[in-house]
């Protein structure tokens, strides 16, 4: 099995601040990974450590089977894209000459600028000045720059935290494409519909700990066994469990015409975070 | 350590900056500084070497040394330096693409004010030799000077001093009495181009002065990659 991300009993700290304390973990090529957290978890530590932004205080960090601090070299770094929320913009430049820039610098066609854009819903803001943009728009143009050389392995950084829901999907959509055509994922997010959306495996970080690493599937058997809720002609709401006697109560509902609606309750990822740290996302 | 480097990278930066230039109106009114001073000699009929020296050092430091700090500590202000650095960018094509155009600018800068103080340039060839050494001087001081500071605010005030004294000294040396100070500063770069010019339009010897200009040129070349490997890791 290849390994992309090698992270072997990793730590860091701030001064006596420890951000990232022992933590160990793998990514395959291919893989959509997610690191869900609340503020403060260690997220932006670990991306940062990953793309050698940050100094480790302690641990083993390899990326392409390389240590780290050796990829600073123009063909490792053509190989990876990183969105963070300090990777700044030329603001007085417009939205195409920023694109252009980077595609002179990873040496791609100027014709997939455009594509990248389709991709951020930004086709026709091209000649627009960075600094008219909004918070949400910037942040779609750093993610198509970090896109621009499909890369064989992406950082991002809660790339979707100032977007709308329609735009998110969208994002989403072609994020699962450049998956579908290769490119490894390392994403940070404190959205656990964004984590269940997009990956393959989950690791909840909480005070730069691993807490559980595993598929969202997995994850959300974890957290308990789902509900029914049936809703009845009188406005009551009766929950079932989903077994025998459930379904003889809710044979009885229907026969008697008794019932107006029935919905399942899946236990989420958040739930099972709360019951994991007593905190939420 | 530089594995590749590549030409192509280097024209990205530089096109990149010169798109940006044409939006900058600080940089702008910066660089149209030297200009106006030029023109004024230009009009009270200063011509001498010695008078004309005053605004080609003042362009050099203007554009040469402010604009490229301004230009550097905008690109630490505004979180751009780091995407470029996490591209395949190395950090000698940034800043070689970078002091192209500043470079550039200067040199476009320099013969505006040659032209608009009417003077006529003695001896072309070595006199273009002492700008490119200036011009490596006050781009590698520029540099040092955006690296040190934080924002582009700060590069006005940390480089004023530096201006006072490369870019204007010359002009208060008639109120120095002190020996110790007046023998100093006749190695400060700026009376070294000033003694070229002069000795040039004379026939003296320059070869003196234009050793130490060239010692100056390592120096602050040296002193730039030094911080910058300093400063890198935090
Ligand atoms: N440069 C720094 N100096 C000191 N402490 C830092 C620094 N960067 C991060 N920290 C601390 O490390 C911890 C983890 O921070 P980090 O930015 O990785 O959190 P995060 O999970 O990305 O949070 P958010 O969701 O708010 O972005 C925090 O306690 C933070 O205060
Ligand atoms: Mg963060």
């Amino acid at each position: 099995m290849e390994h992309i991300i090698e992270v072997n009993s990793l730590a860091k700290s701030f001064g006596d601040k420890l951000a990232l304390k022992d933590v160990d973990f793998r990514v395959r090529k291919g893989e959509t990974i997610g690191f869900l957290g609340p503020s403060g978890s260690g997220k932006t530590t670990t991306i940062k450590i990953l793309t050698a932004q940050l100094a480790a205080t302690a641990g083993d960090v390899r990326v392409f089977g390389e240590p780290v601090h050796l990829l600073k070299d123009p063909a490792r770094m053509k190989k990876i894209g990183i969105l963070t929320d300090n990777s700044g913009l030329y603001d007085r430049l417009t939205v195409q000459d920023n694109l252009a820039l980077y595609a002179d610098l990873y040496d791609v066609g100027k014709e997939r600028v455009r594509e990248v854009l389709e991709m951020v819903s930004l086709l026709g803001e091209e000649k627009t000045p960075v600094k008219k943009l909004s918070k949400g728009m910037k942040q779609r143009v750093t993610l198509a720059r970090a896109i621009l050389h499909k890369p064989a392995l992406l950082f991002l950084d809660e790339p979707t935290s100032a977007l709308d829901p329609t735009t998110t999907k969208h994002i989403h959509e072609g994020l699962r494409e450049l998956n579908r055509e290769g490119t490894t994922i390392f994403l940070t997010t404190h959205d656990m519909d964004e984590a269940e959306a997009l990956c393959d495996r989950v690791a909840f970080l909480h005070d730069g700990e691993i807490k559980l690493f595993d598929t969202p599937q997995n994850l959300r058997t974890m957290s308990g066994s789902p509900t029914i809720s049936l809703l009845l002609k009188d406005k009551t709401t009766v929950t079932v469990e989903p077994n025998e006697s459930g379904a003889a109560a809710i044979a009885g509902y229907m026969a008697s015409g008794n019932l107006l609606t029935i919905h399942s309750n899946e236990p989420t990822l958040g739930d099972l975070f709360v019951q994991l740290t007593g905190r939420n996302l | 350590m530089m594995t590749t480097f590549s030409m192509k990278r280097v024209n990205a930066i530089f096109v990149k900056d010169w798109k940006d230039l044409q939006r900058n109106s600080y940089v702008l009114f910066t660089l149209a500084l030297p200009l106006f001073f030029a023109a004024w000699l230009g009009r009270i009929g200063a011509d001498s070497a010695e008078m004309i020296s005053f605004p080609i050092v003042f362009a050099l430091v203007i554009a040469g040394a402010f604009v490229q700090a301004a230009m550097v500590a905008e690109e630490k202000e505004k979180n751009t330096l780091r995407g470029l650095l996490l591209s395949p960018a190395s950090v000698a094509e940034v800043f070689i693409g970078k002091s192209l155009l500043s470079g550039v600018m200067t040199l476009v800068v320099v013969a505006g004010c040659i032209w608009l103080a009417e003077f006529s340039v003695p001896s072309l060839p070595l006199f273009a030799l002492s700008i490119v050494i200036a011009l490596v001087i006050f781009l590698a001081i520029g540099t040092l000077l955006g690296l040190l500071s934080r924002t582009v605010m700060e590069t006005s005030i940390i480089g004023m001093p530096v201006m006072l004294i490369f870019g204007m000294s010359s002009m208060f040396k008639s109120m120095i009495t002190n020996e110790a100070i007046l023998t100093v500063m006749d190695y400060l770069p700026n009376e070294l181009l000033m003694n070229i010019w002069v000795g040039l339009e004379s026939g003296a010897d320059v070869g003196e002065s234009f050793l130490i200009l060239t010692v100056w040129a390592a120096v602050s070349v040296a002193a730039t990659v030094i911080v910058y490997r300093k400063r890198r890791m935090d």
